[in-house]
């Protein structure tokens, strides 16, 4: 059974994605989707939600499918395994798609970057993802391990252009 | 510790062990013989005759560059005596065959198929299929052989990601599963559930989402940095593996800890189980729909957090562990201040349990559900909570005491009712038992240095470390290198904790599955260093056996 699955990139432009930006400053959806992580920055996530650091009073929420959010939360390095599930998580998330790296896992693959069970974190699999057809609109890195919850709720706000951003991701070969 | 010629309940045990092989090592924490390929079966069955013995981990080694030999270590514990029973089997480097042994000792299941795939060891008796790594990993490489580098092993396998990928995506049909992402869940897992009506009559785990290739990285890393590497291993309770794999390499080699080092390990570890004993009772009362009491244990949580951070400097992976000692002091001004936070949270807690306890959905969702029996539960060596939970008095602080654990008497927390209630009553009365540990621990501090100067290590050493974590006993084997760990095998309670999920769900509601299958405390990114499929065969007949064996890891859905 022969599905065309490509579709064509639909054109989204910078002007577009500020437009969007600018709808959903409030009350944003996530996604937490673990990529074979080691449960350190999950639990993180899970502590900005509860009463301590409590984000759900700025409308941030954490729902079910990938099909209700506006940010993705991955963490992890990607594991082989966890790669076509990912692919299959990403394209359910509806533009502009939106991937909040969190961890050192996620920015650069951490201490399994050169293992052979993983693709060594997420600037890795952008061009395979862009392959399959996939276009991811905006990418923020939070470092840290485990990223601290006061780094992730920076991190979302830096996202959304509450903040200026700091620093730029720049590839290193390595 | 009485020695052994006072001990006489094992005696006879230890005089067959000795004649059946004359090659034995006594050292002080276990008994190491060697024991012939034939005569393992025989061994194996007299040692799980005996009551009092199980077995706690199987390392399968690569010494071919040592001594010729492809080699299995068997680990048993004997519990009341405090020892082990180390049987090692060397096996042909050409043909490296072993009879396996899983017919008589249960929880010899897993190891064996790890085994099988990633060092190549067959088993006569059993036919073993891809279990352990992906799909498309190249035939006849096994990537804890010495053969490969880490480096060679990235070049060797290039996955075929893209089209995996697409394959997975133009699936039509999808059964619906619990995971690998589900809200409920934090980690990729997958189980899959059948179902009669509402009644659950079996469940299948098909999991190994997270391997990261942690034991063959190790070998090509110094001594000192491993114990950052295991500490990554989990983010819940990285803190037992790394120290874990200290004990190992101390034991090995014979390095005296300063006691000052061994109190601050055992406070952070028991701080460590109080953080993590509260976060399971969150999702606990969770997944009961018990969503205040949630956010309400995550807010007392809060407090053991910037307690760690504060003794540590991480909120979690402290990175305080090297061989030989800590990295870090406690001062006074701490001591007092820990005393403070820790009254709070157990003022508080005590509060919360007293209500959380008495509402009657969440004690009649918990009471009588997720039976495991006494007796199931000692057969398949079951570890922590979930074995203390049915009765088993078993835990790694009382029985194979380390740290500072050795100066204290310590007994463990023991239920009997077998349900989804006993282990939760087990993790609250733990959480105010490693309060007062804390206490008492921070009171006996004694002086003195938190390192050891300098040690030198020493090649082809076996050292055995193990350590209570939160969700039961960790356990690392080594066996040294020159500058680097020659063979490290860990092995994470859950491992040996996943098969009692299908007995504990047998005749359960399905809505009552999620609360029982994380009654265990699952802990997946530590389990899944190897990628695994178990399949229970026991309960499940509508699955198609030849789909389960040849394709079981494309079932993943």
């Amino acid at each position: 059974m022969e599905i065309q699955r490509q579709v064509p990139v639909e054109i989204f432009s910078r002007k577009d994605l500020e437009k969007a930006l600018q709808r959903i400053k409030k009350s944003i959806w996530v996604f937490h989707l673990n990529t074979g992580s080691c449960n350190g920055c999950d639990i993180e996530i899970i502590d900005v939600l509860t009463p301590w650091f409590d984000v759900e009073r700025f409308g941030i929420k954490l729902v079910a499918s990938p099909r209700h959010a506006d940010v993705v939360l991955l963490t992890g390095p990607i594991t082989i395994k966890t790669f076509p599930r990912l692919v299959k998580a990403l394209r359910a998330v509806p533009r502009p798609r939106l991937v909040l790296a969190i961890g050192s896992c996620a920015v650069g693959g951490n201490i399994w970057f050169n293992s052979y069970a993983t693709l060594g974190g997420f600037p890795n699999v952008i061009d395979k993802l862009n392959e399959l057809g996939i276009v991811i609109d905006k990418i923020v890195y939070v470092p840290g391990c485990p990223a601290r919850p006061e780094a992730i709720i920076y991190g979302v706000a830096v996202m959304l252009g509450l903040v200026e951003q700091k620093t730029r991701y720049k590839k290193v070969k390595a | 510790m009485e020695s052994l010629s006072t001990d006489n309940e094992f005696e006879n045990l230890y005089s067959y062990l000795k004649k059946i092989s004359n090659r034995f090592v006594e050292e002080e924490d276990h008994l190491r013989i060697v024991v012939e390929n034939e005569k393992l079966r025989e061994v194996a069955e007299v040692l799980s005759k005996t009551e009092g013995v199980f077995l706690r981990t199987i390392a399968a080694s690569d010494e071919r560059s040592v001594n010729g030999f492809y080699k299995m270590y068997y680990v048993f514990g004997l519990d009341r005596i405090h020892r082990n029973i180390v049987v090692e089997v060397p096996l042909d480097a050409e043909n490296p065959v072993i009879p396996s042994i899983a017919d008589i000792v249960k929880a010899a299941d897993w190891y064996e198929r790890e085994a099988h795939d990633l060092i190549g060891i067959k088993f006569s008796g059993r036919i073993l299929h891809r279990f352990v790594l992906p799909d498309d990993w190249p035939e006849n490489v096994y990537p804890l052989r010495k053969d490969y580098t880490v480096q060679d092993l990235v070049k060797l396998y290039r996955p075929e990601i893209i089209a995996k990928a697409r394959e997975v995506e133009a699936e039509a049909a999808i059964i619906i599963p619990i995971g690998p992402y589900h809200p409920a869940l934090h980690e990729p897992e997958y189980f899959e559930l059948y179902v009669r009506g509402e009644k659950v009559v079996g469940a299948r785990y098909v999991g190994f989402m997270v391997h990261r290739g942690i034991e063959k990285l190790a070998e090509s890393m110094k001594y000192d940095q491993v114990p950052f590497l295991a500490e990554r291993i989990c983010g819940i309770c990285g803190y037992v593996h790394s120290t874990s794999y200290c004990q190992a390499v101390e034991k090995a080699l014979k390095i005296h800890v300063p006691e000052r080092a061994e109190y601050i390990r055992s406070i952070v570890l028991e701080i460590e189980r109080i953080h993590s004993h509260l976060l399971w009772l969150g999702v606990a009362l969770h997944l009961l729909g018990y969503d205040t009491g949630f956010m309400h244990v995550w807010r007392i949580r809060e407090q053991v957090m910037i307690l760690a951070e504060m003794l540590t400097g991480s909120r979690k992976t402290y990175g305080l562990n090297i061989v030989g000692g800590v990295r870090r002091d406690i001062d006074r001004d701490k001591v007092n201040k820990c005393v403070k936070v820790l009254d709070s949270i157990a003022k508080e807690f005590k509060e919360f349990v007293e209500i959380a306890m008495s509402v009657p959905q969440v004690k009649s969702r918990l009471r009588g559900t997720g039976l495991l029996p006494r007796n199931e539960a000692a057969s398949l060596s079951l570890v922590g909570p979930t074995v203390r939970g049915s009765g088993i008095p078993r835990d790694v602080r009382r029985d194979y005491p380390y740290a500072a654990y050795k100066y204290i008497d310590f007994k463990p927390v023991v239920r009997t009712e077998c349900d989804n209630m006993a282990r939760t009553e087990v993790r609250v009365e733990e959480v105010f038992q490693s309060i007062e540990l804390v206490k008492n621990f921070l009171d006996r501090l004694p002086g003195g240095g938190i390192a050891v100067d300098s040690w030198e290590p020493e090649p082809y050493r076996f050292g055995i470390g193990a350590v209570e974590a939160p969700r039961g006993e960790v356990i690392h084997v080594i066996v040294t290198g020159r500058y680097s760990p020659y063979r490290w095998r860990v092995r994470a309670p859950t491992y040996q904790n996943l098969p009692a999920v299908p007995i504990m769900l047998r005749d359960v509601d399905l809505a009552d599955a999620p609360i029982t299958i994380a009654s265990i405390d699952p802990c997946f990114s530590c389990t899944d260093r190897a990628l695994i499929i178990n399949i229970e065969k026991s309960d499940v007949r509508d699955v198609p056996l030849v789909a389960l064996s040849l394709k079981g890891s494309r079932l993943l859905r």
